[in-house]
């Protein structure tokens, strides 16, 4: 019993850390008539329009003005949800079960011309099988309710040359997404790694506020002002920056066409202690001997024909007091990612992918060491501009540390469903 | 256990959920029919034209269009007597003509591709440039160019005004006075608003008979709204977005390229772009693209397909598109499902010299 509790318990913990949000607007394909693959690849990894879409605000590009504004159109409302059977095994043993993993509410258009907004709304799942800990208790719901965006962009106040995105967002340092990863349960595994007292996670969303452009020939920024503590409130007076630069060669954005490199850094601070009874006005707990951590990385996408080979890499750095394994160095860890995406059958009905995730912590620390292989394919049961399905099957196999490594295996085949 | 069976129903009612909706939005029918106009907002669906709306100005008639019909076939109304409307504009030719650019008077040849009349009533602007804002402002262009019909406005005039079954014909549609060249122009224009095709495979398709299309040509439908990125700018019932995009194109004389919306606008922007020509019947008018430097519908694809061409000013639409053989050649094949059955439009003979008015 209490072993397969313990199974449940890691394969609970595994979907609800892996699983992750993704994102498709089929509100924008709708009011524009178009199919999916307008912008996407495949859902959800944009395309070189989609990524200039994006870009300009949810505008077509070159467009800004010539299309109808939120309150001209059917108010645009998305809604995604992942729902399959998972397998996971480890240790010789193995459980499985049916699972809602994710289920995102998604609104985003054109306010007036080169004003528009992105809000997506995560509700909680209490979902029974993932609520391994007792009938109805809900401790331990698939997905936790929270506003994972709401933004307003402003483009082209200098034409392409300047845009301001205000609110929470997901911020311009990933230069590889990981909301628009096909992966649903793999995630970025180095996005999420810090030290074990700093919070930060390179995939969150942030609230704060970008500036972005791009200037020809195809070289394009980001840089960004954030509280650097994802979802949550602040918790300290000092806020986080972050530029970077990107280029591509050849046409296209380098997601389904020219070839991109970039480079990024990111330099924040967290507090170390918090100062529980000193609450702010707007209610955010007050932290002290606040600490610096900086990430630093490149990446890299190349395309031939429906091959992209994209990979990632960044050196991070948590200040000593964020160490507890070893109080008097920094923890200095560095990983990465490659990934093989391949698109096929007409208009990409068929996506295949192969994923490697890396992650090297200090050499004290090896327990955290982790690879990671992944494989999957996904099948677009259709072409439409108001929903769009995708039948997900998707392998990892997973060891953490060097000594005596944990080994795991998670299989998945689920409906990705969008409309 | 009861967990295991909760989760299953629900996964089972949200896959039922799934299927149903799929179902549903696999099975409706064609979109309703969208006005198209030039204020319109876009882009919109891609479906049957609607019913071609006249300006108030000039409300057609049977004699208008008839009277219409005689001057656009009349090479009289040239400086030679030899270039007519539809010398450029040939019915058999997809309302166009052999190209890559036309021919005009003494063999004079333009800078452009003859852009085809069919369908030119639901055009926003007309002429590649957009210069002109309505069918009656644009067919007074080619009369007095030099380069095409050579002529003058009062000597066209004059021509018309001393054939005698014209003056019969023009008093007939617009009472007493003299010929004047507003008349004559929107005779043409109420005689264009006529050249319309209403009818294609695609259009019956569009209409709810799904076994018009081939399954290539609904492969190439879905990459042409998806994949392909054509509906970007070909758009709504026209095919059109009825705007301007430089999409590279070399220019035939590198020493002196064309503006285009440029020349009109003088917006740096425009430069070397020009207006979304519809596809509808585009099959039957090679050469492509403004100058016709593209021969073939395969080599326009090949040319979409590398991401245009090279030009500081490219639009920002225009990507390379990873097409497949197999991809290509469902676009190919979708393209040529618009070309029009309207037998009242295919059978629009030229009208022999010596049936025009004397």
């Amino acid at each position: 019993m209490k072993k397969t509790l313990t199974i449940l318990f890691t394969v609970s913990l595994a979907l609800l850390v892996f699983g992750q949000t993704a994102l498709a607007i089929p509100a924008f394909a709708r009011k524009h008539a178009f199919n999916c693959n307008m912008c996407h690849v495949g859902f959800t990894k944009l395309n070189d329009f989609g990524q200039r879409f994006r870009d300009n605000g949810y505008q077509i590009p070159g467009q800004q003005g010539l299309e109808k504004t939120v309150f001209e159109s059917a108010f645009p409302l998305a809604m995604r949800t992942t729902a399959g059977y998972s397998l996971y095994g480890t240790g010789g043993q193995s459980t499985g079960g049916f699972h809602i993993y994710n289920l995102d509410l998604l609104s985003g258009g054109v306010l007036h011309k080169n004003i528009s907004y992105m809000f997506i709304y995560t509700p909680r799942i209490d979902e029974p099988a993932a609520d391994f800990t007792g009938p109805g208790t809900g401790d331990n719901p698939a997905q936790l309710a929270a506003i994972e965006s709401a933004a307003v962009v402003f483009s082209n106040i200098v034409r392409d040359k300047l845009n301001l995105r205000v609110g929470r967002f997901e911020p311009g340092f990933q230069l590889i997404s990981s909301k628009r990863s096909y992966y649903i349960l793999q995630p970025y595994e180095i996005y999420s790694f810090a030290g074990t007292r700093n919070s930060f996670d390179f995939s969150a969303n942030q609230i704060g506020i970008e500036a972005t452009g791009r200037f020809r020939p195809g070289l394009k920024y980001a840089l960004g002002y954030i509280n650097g503590t994802g979802a949550n409130p602040d918790n300290n007076k000092f806020n986080d920056v972050y530029l970077a630069l990107s280029k591509t060669f050849g046409k296209g954005e380098g997601q389904s066409a020219g070839q991109r490199i970039g480079v990024f850094g990111y330099l924040g601070w967290q507090p170390t202690a918090l100062l529980v009874p000193i609450v702010s006005p707007v209610g955010d707990v007050n932290g002290v001997d606040n600490r610096g951590y900086y990430r630093f990385g490149g990446d890299i996408s190349l395309n031939w024909r429906t091959f992209n080979l994209q990979g990632m890499a960044f050196r991070g750095v948590d200040n000593r007091d964020f160490n507890d394994f070893e109080p008097t160095l920094n923890y200095a860890f560095w990983g990465g990612v490659a990934e093989l995406d391949w698109a096929g059958l007409p208009n990409n009905r068929l996506v295949a992918s192969l994923m490697y995730n890396w992650v090297r912590p200090p050499d004290y620390n090896a327990v955290h060491k982790l690879d990671a292989c992944s494989a999957l394919v996904r099948y677009y049961l259709g072409s439409w501009s108001a929903v769009n399905v995708a039948i997900h099957a998707e392998f990892t196999h997973r060891q953490l540390g060097s000594v005596a490594p944990i080994k795991e295996n998670l299989f998945t085949i689920l409906l990705d469903f969008d409309f | 256990m009861r967990r295991t069976l909760i989760s299953i129903a629900l996964s089972v009612v949200v896959l039922a959920a799934a299927a149903g909706l799929i179902w549903a939005l696999a099975d409706q029918q064609a979109p309703p029919l969208i006005q198209i106009n030039a204020q319109v907002l876009g882009p919109q669906a891609i479906g049957p034209l609607p019913p071609v709306v006249a300006p108030p100005g000039n409300p057609p008639s049977s004699a208008k269009i008839r009277l219409g019909k005689e001057l656009y076939f009349d090479p009289r109304l040239s400086a030679d007597g030899a270039i007519s409307c539809a010398t450029c504009h040939d019915p058999a030719l997809g309302w166009s003509d052999e190209g890559p650019t036309s021919a005009g008077i003494r063999g004079q040849l333009g800078g452009r591709r003859s852009p085809p009349v069919s369908n030119a009533a639901y055009s926003p602007l007309q002429f590649w440039d957009g210069r002109s804002p309505s069918l009656e402002d644009q067919a007074k262009g080619p009369i007095q160019n030099p380069v095409e019909m050579g002529n003058t406005h009062e000597a066209m005039i004059q021509t018309v005004s001393g054939i005698s079954a014209y003056q019969t014909e023009f008093k007939a549609v617009y009472g007493e006075g003299p010929i004047t060249v507003d008349q004559v122009a929107e005779a043409i224009a109420a005689f264009e608003r006529t050249v319309v095709t209403t009818d294609s495979r695609f259009d019956r398709y569009a209409r709810g008979d799904h076994g018009s299309l081939t399954p290539l040509e609904k492969e190439g439908l879905e990459i042409f709204n998806g994949k392909g990125h054509c509906t970007a700018c070909h758009w709504g019932p026209y095919f059109s977005d009825g705007r301007f995009h430089n999409l590279g194109v070399p220019p035939l004389d590198p020493e002196k390229p064309d503006l285009g919306r440029y020349d009109v606008t003088k917006n740096p922007r425009d430069r070397r772009a020009f207006k979304t020509p519809t596809i509808r019947d585009a099959a039957r008018r090679p050469p492509y693209l403004h100058n016709g430097s593209e021969k073939t519908l395969e080599s326009l694809i090949e040319f979409y397909d590398r991401g245009g061409g090279k030009d500081p000013n490219l639009d920002p639409l225009m990507v390379p598109l990873g097409l497949s053989k197999h991809e290509k050649a469902a676009l190919v094949a979708f393209i040529k499902s618009l070309d029009s059955l309207n037998p009242e439009v295919a059978n629009v003979k030229p009208i022999d010299p010596r049936d025009l008015p004397r």
